[in-house]
């Protein structure tokens, strides 16, 4: 199994620890990674509602990239494969954009054919044969109650991000993190506003205190359901978690802080690695006295 | 500036779709938040007042992207191809957020949209190689020739 690893921005810069436990989850199931000189891929959330064009050429960029390796394109955030997925569909059934953005990507000697499929960590771990392999390399449990969190653009709209799983109301409600995440010994802890927004974007784009208004209802009713932790698979909904608790605790005096866990981090814990080898140690909100009450250091 | 022509991104006899049953604005959460105009208000502005007047509001920014309005719309209107359409031509009149020109203007320049001091140090203390320079020439090039310097110096 091998794959072009997309690493975004906020991955590789930001949350290096994410891309460190991914790597090593990667290796001990089997999955190859390869790397390639992407650039941004670049945001729904910023150039897509800047510049149209500009964000669907970049975007057929990094997709030509995967299909010169002959290789399907795997990203790590929510924003990544939001746009990657929705530009390879578009240029895919549109002949006009695809004719568009060839002519424009031709002096760079690339040109989208729509050859390959583009994926999310979430949904590689989800197949049964990483599942199977998982299984097998299992060293111990991580009995938390975590409420996972999908954030929005990992699945919405559905009609792009899955249509081969709409409802007869044409929407879809993601399950992977929760039955993977079970598999390790997890209990998944159901919350109100599990699949709303965590207000990332409005508060990068507009209005900080908005952005955070959005958190802390959030955090609110995971509070409610006495969830011990969160688990996140976007490098955004993890910053607006994690350092949204210690804005919030400035203003509140909160003292109670739930820590936020990347996916590919709770799996490698279950995995054998170490906190401090899936990258736990630079968290703001620390987990390890929660880890050491379940026998994980 | 030169405006694009938002009805060639949005079919525009979707707006009549709509029966204003607020099911969209109900779900969204920047309308809970902050002084939003909302998906409901928007579609209603755009055909009482016409498109311009809802562009050239900044209010238009207040808005998470999250794509919830779209998915419980009964009617089943692309609700998120307005809104980017709308927002497209707004930021080709200048109403852009300054953060988001700035976050921009770092893309176009960086091929990345974020920056950190210490980089190497970072990704070392976690096992990992410097990142490679992102290919910024083949980058700024293709936004130039897209046409980005309508909305943002590069
Ligand atoms: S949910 Fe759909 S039909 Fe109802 S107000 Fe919103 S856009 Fe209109
Ligand atoms: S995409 Fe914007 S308008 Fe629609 S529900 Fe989300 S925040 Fe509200």
């Amino acid at each position: 199994m091998k794959y072009a690893l997309f690493l975004g921005c906020a991955i590789p810069i930001k949350y290096p620890g994410f891309e460190a436990a991914t790597r090593l989850v990667c290796d001990r199931l089997g999955i190859e990674l390869v790397d390639l000189p992407f650039s941004c891929c670049p945001p729904p959330t910023s150039m897509k509602l800047v510049h149209y064009d500009s964000w669907l050429a970049l975007a057929a960029r990094n997709l030509c990239l995967a299909e010169e390796a002959g290789l399907d394109l795997l990203t790590l955030c929510s924003g990544c494969v939001n746009t990657l997925k929705e530009a390879n569909l578009i240029l895919k059934q549109s002949e006009a954009k695809k004719r568009k953005v060839n002519k424009i990507l031709e002096e760079h000697h690339h040109h989208f054919k729509g050859t390959i499929e583009v994926t999310h960590i979430l949904d590689v771990l989800y197949q049964d044969t990483v599942v199977d392999k998982m299984i097998k390399e299992q060293v111990r449990e991580v009995p938390l109650r975590v409420g996972c969190h999908y954030g929005c653009h990992y699945f919405r709209p559905p009609k792009v991000m899955y249509p081969e799983e709409l409802s007869a109301a044409e929407s879809y409600v993601p399950v992977k993190m929760d039955h993977l995440l079970s598999i390790i010994g997890v209990e998944p802890t159901e919350f109100s506003r599990k699949f709303l927004c965590c207000g990332s974007p409005l508060g990068a784009n507009a209005d900080q205190d908005a952005g955070y208004a959005i958190t802390k209802q959030k955090l609110a009713y995971i509070h409610e359901r006495n969830i011990q932790a969160i688990s996140v698979i976007c490098p955004s909904c993890f910053e607006q978690f994690d350092m949204g608790q210690i804005v919030l605790a400035r203003k509140n005096k909160e003292k109670e802080k739930i820590p936020t866990f990347y996916l590919t981090q709770l799996v490698g814990l279950a995995l054998g690695l170490t906190s401090k080898e899936v990258g736990l140690d630079v968290h703001r909100v620390k987990s390890k006295k929660l880890l050491e009450s379940v026998g994980i250091a | 500036m030169t405006t694009i022509k938002i009805w060639k991104h949005f079919p525009r006899e979707d707006l009549y779709e709509c029966y204003q049953c607020a099911r969209c604005t109900g779900s969204c959460p920047a309308m809970q938040v902050a002084p939003a105009i909302g998906p409901r208000g928007a579609i209603l502005k755009c055909l009482n007042l016409g498109h311009d007047e809802v562009v050239e509001d900044e209010k238009i920014w207040l808005c998470c992207t999250c794509n919830v309005c779209e998915d419980r719309c009964p009617q089943k209107i692309p609700i998120s191809d307005l809104l980017v359409a709308l927002r497209n031509s707004a930021a080709r009149r200048g109403n852009i957020p300054s953060r988001l020109g700035v976050a921009i203007e770092l893309l176009a320049k960086t091929g990345r949209s974020m920056i950190v001091h210490q980089l190497d140090e970072m990704r070392a203390h976690h096992g990992l190689a410097p990142l490679p320079p992102a290919p910024v020439e083949e980058v700024r090039k293709i936004l130039k020739k897209t046409g980005l310097e309508e909305v943002v110096e590069i």
